[in-house]
C-alpha cells in the first residue's frame, strides 16, 4: 500500500482537529529552528514542520509512554487514543525493552500498559542520520523491522506503507477510510529495498572508525585502570540516562493528602550520588567513575541478562546530550577492544 | 494484573521506643498481609515517603505485623515521630524468603547485629511457632551497648526456652550501665556454638560491616557458602524489580533477595557496601 506524503498530513490534520474522531492526538517529529534538520516530538500542527522521515527525534519515543513525572497510584489513565508517528528504528527497538522491563511477567506498570495500548506507533525509515547515529554497531538497522503498528518507507512524494500488527492492520482500514490509499508494486518494494541498503551502508561508513568487538565482559573485567580516564570530564548531570530511550530507573514520591494514597514516579538517575545509597548514608558507588560505569555495565550486560537484549540501540542521544563531551561509543570501543584512544569529542 | 504501587492502608495501634535509637510500630492493616519470614514490605509515611523495612513478627501472624526501625535519616525520622492511631500505607510482601524447608531438622545458627534484629526477629518467632521442626536455634544477638539492646522484655523468655539457645553482647558497657553477659562485637559469641558448621545452616543480618566478618568467621569455622543465609540491605526502592536502585550486577535484591545464599552473590561487586 501506498500513500501520498500530502494525503498522510491531511489525515494527521483531520486527526487532529478532531474532525475524524477516533484519534485525538497525533504527535510527530517537529522541525526545530536552525539546527541541521534536528526535531522534536509535539503535537501534530499545520502552521509547524512536520519530519516523517529524517532520522530520531532528540527526545527519545519513551517520554510520551513514560513520563518524566506521572501518577501511578490511583491510576488516571485518559484513555484517548494516540497515533506516535515518525519513530525510528532505533527506539521502535527502546520500546521492546521498555516492553519486557515495565509490562513483563513480574510487574506490569500500569499507566505504561495503558498509553502503549491507546496509541499507535507509526515508524518511519530514516531518510538521513545524526552525527552520533550508530545502529549499526548495535546489530541495528536505520529501518524497522518489527515492534511497530505501521511502518513507512519514503519513496519520492510518497510513503510505501507495511502493517507490524493487529492493531496496525486495523488503522490501516480507518486510514484507506479517511484518505487515499493506493496500490503500491513490486518496483516501489525494490526501491525501498535499495533506499534501506543505502542508509544501512550511510550509518556504518560514519561509524567506520568506532566498529568494535561485543566483547562486553571486558567493560566489567576493568574496575580503576580506565573508567576513572574515561570518566575525567563527566559531571555527573544525569543527562545520558535522562534522554536515553530505554533507561526506565525511577524515583516514587509519596504525595498522599488527606486520606487518599498518591503515588508520582519521575526519572531518577544512576549518575546522581543519592541513587543507590542506603539508609544510613552508605553508597556501593560512592565514586562518579564507578556511577559511570555502571551505566555502561547496565546498558551491556545487566539489561542482557535481565532481559536478554541489549540496553543500547545505538541511537547516540547520550552522546549529543553529554555536558562533558564525553563520546559514548568511543568509551564502549576503548574498553571493550583496549584500544587508546580519546573519549571526548 | 494488579497495580504494583498500590497501598494497604494501616493503623499504628501501639508504638514501642526499643532503644535510644530503635522503635517497633504495631500495625493494623486494612486486610490480612500474607508474608514468608525473610520478605520485605515498603512502609509509606503519608506525604513523607516510603521504605523498605522487614517485618518483625512472624509469618504465622497475618492481621497485625510489627515493623522495627532505626533512626537513620530523613523518612525515619518521620518514623520516630509516628504515634498510635496515626495512618501508615503498606505495599508488599516482596523479594525471597528464609528457606525454611532447609533448615528442618538441622541446628539453625542465626547471628545478627543491630537494626538487622528485626528480621531475624521475624524468623526467630516464626520458627518458635514450629520448633519441633528443628533440631536446634542458637540466635547470637549484638548491639552497640546495654541501652542500645532491644526486644528487652522478650529476651529474659527466649533465654529460657528449651530448644533454644540465646546469647547476647555488646561492643561496649559505658559507666555507669549495668551488663552481665558478653562484652565485644557479636562474633566473639561464636566461640559458644558447639554445632557442627560442615552440615548446617547459618542466618546472617546486621550492618553491613558485621555482616561482612560474620560471614568470614562463619566460613572459617567451616560453614558451606551455600548454606550461609545473608539478607542484603540495598536500597529497595520500588519492591517489585522496577527502579533498578538495588541491582547488584545482574541481581536485583528485591526480587532475587533479600535472602542469597552466600554462594549465589559472593561474586558480585561491593556487596558489603
Ligand atoms: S546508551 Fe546512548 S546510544 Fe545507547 S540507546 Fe541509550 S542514549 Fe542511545
Ligand atoms: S551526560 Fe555526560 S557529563 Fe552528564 S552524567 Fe552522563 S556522561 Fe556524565
Amino acid at each position: 500500500m501506498l500513500i501520498k506524503e500530502q494525503a498522510l498530513l491531511s489525515f494527521f490534520e483531520k486527526c487532529a482537529d478532531g474532525s475524524v474522531g477516533a484519534y485525538s492526538e497525533v504527535i510527530v517529529p517537529i522541525l526545530t529552528e536552525g539546527q541541521d534538520g534536528q526535531t522534536r516530538l509535539a503535537p501534530f500542527s499545520k502552521e509547524k514542520t512536520c519530519i516523517l522521515d529524517g532520522f530520531r527525534s532528540v527526545d527519545p519515543t519513551k517520554i510520551l509512554y513514560y513520563m518524566p513525572r506521572e501518577k501511578v497510584l490511583p491510576v488516571e489513565t485518559s484513555n484517548k487514543k494516540r497515533i506516535v508517528a515518525g519513530v525510528k528504528a532505533c527506539d521502535v527497538k527502546a520500546m521492546q525493552v521498555l516492553d519486557t522491563a515495565l509490562a513483563g511477567e513480574d510487574f506490569v506498570d500500569p499507566v505504561y500498559q495503558a498509553w502503549r495500548e491507546d496509541t499507535v506507533l507509526i515508524s518511519t525509515d530514516c531518510s538521513s542520520t545524526a552525527p552520533t547515529c550508530h545502529c549499526t554497531i548495535l546489530g541495528g538497522t536505520p529501518y524497522a523491522e518489527s515492534g511497530f503498528d505501521l511502518n513507512l518507507s519514503k519513496l519520492g512524494d510518497s510513503y510505501i506503507i507495511q502493517t507490524g500488527s493487529e492493531k496496525g492492520e486495523a488503522f490501516l482500514k480507518f486510514l484507506e477510510k479517511n484518505a487515499d490509499v493506493q496500490k503500491s508494486n513490486d518496483a516501489d518494494v525494490k526501491a525501498v529495498q535499495d533506499n534501506r541498503k543505502k542508509m544501512a551502508d550511510q550509518v556504518a561508513a560514519q561509524n567506520k572508525d568506532l566498529e568494535r568487538s561485543d566483547n562486553y565482559p571486558n567493560l566489567r573485567k576493568d574496575m580503576d585502570k580506565e573508567w576513572p580516564v574515561a570518566s575525567e570530564t563527566c559531571v555527573g548531570c544525569g543527562a545520558c540516562t535522562n534522554i536515553c530511550p530505554t533507561c526506565y530507573c525511577l524515583i516514587l514520591n509519596d504525595e498522599t493528602k488527606a486520606q487518599q494514597f498518591v503515588k508520582v514516579r519521575g526519572y531518577d538517575s544512576c549518575q546522581w550520588h543519592g541513587y543507590a545509597r542506603v539508609a544510613g548514608g552508605d553508597s556501593p558507588r560512592p565514586k562518579m567513575s564507578q556511577r559511570f560505569r555502571n551505566r555502561y555495565l547496565c546498558k551491556f550486560l545487566f539489561m542482557q541478562s535481565n532481559f536478554n537484549q541489549l540496553g543500547c540501540t545505538g541511537c547516540g542521544r547520550c552522546t549529543e546530550a553529554c555536558a562533558g563531551n564525553i563520546d559514548f561509543r568511543k568509551v564502549v570501543k576503548r574498553i571493550v577492544d583496549g584500544v587508546e584512544m580519546a573519549v571526548v569529542d | 494484573m494488579q497495580n504494583p504501587f498500590e497501598v494497604i492502608p494501616a493503623e499504628i495501634y501501639d508504638v514501642k521506643q526499643e532503644s535510644p535509637l530503635i522503635r517497633t510500630l504495631s500495625l493494623k492493616p486494612e486486610k490480612p498481609i500474607e508474608f514468608q519470614t525473610g520478605q520485605f514490605m515498603e512502609l509509606t509515611i503519608p506525604g513523607v515517603g516510603e521504605a523498605p523495612f522487614t517485618p518483625s513478627t512472624s509469618h504465622f501472624v497475618k492481621d497485625k505485623m510489627d515493623i522495627t526501625i532505626m533512626k537513620t535519616g530523613f523518612m525515619t525520622e518521620y518514623v520516630h515521630q509516628a504515634k498510635v492511631g496515626d495512618k501508615v500505607g503498606l505495599r508488599g510482601p516482596f523479594g525471597t524468603n528464609y528457606p525454611l524447608d532447609k533448615f528442618e531438622g538441622k541446628d539453625l545458627l542465626i547471628l545478627g547485629g543491630g537494626c538487622g534484629l528485626a528480621p531475624l526477629r521475624s524468623l526467630f518467632l516464626t520458627l518458635l511457632d514450629e520448633v519441633d521442626r528443628y533440631r536446634s536455634i542458637t540466635f547470637l544477638a549484638g548491639s552497640k551497648s546495654p541501652k542500645d539492646c532491644i526486644y528487652k522484655d522478650a529476651a529474659a523468655g527466649w533465654k529460657k526456652h528449651p530448644t533454644v539457645k540465646f546469647h547476647r553482647a555488646v561492643d561496649v558497657v559505658p559507666e555507669g550501665e549495668k551488663w552481665d553477659e558478653d562484652v565485644g562485637v557479636v562474633t566473639v559469641l561464636l566461640k559458644k556454638s558447639e554445632i557442627d558448621p560442615a552440615n548446617n545452616p547459618a542466618v546472617v543480618c546486621g550492618p553491613p560491616v558485621m555482616m561482612k566478618f560474620g560471614t568470614m568467621d562463619l566460613l572459617k569455622m567451616g560453614y558451606k557458602e551455600e548454606n550461609i543465609y545473608l539478607s542484603m540491605e540495598k536500597k529497595m526502592y520500588c519492591g517489585h524489580g522496577q527502579c533498578r536502585h538495588c541491582v547488584m550486577g545482574e541481581y536485583y535484591a528485591c526480587k532475587h533477595g533479600p535472602v542469597f545464599p552466600y554462594a549465589q552473590i559472593k561474586d558480585e561487586e561491593a556487596i558489603w557496601e
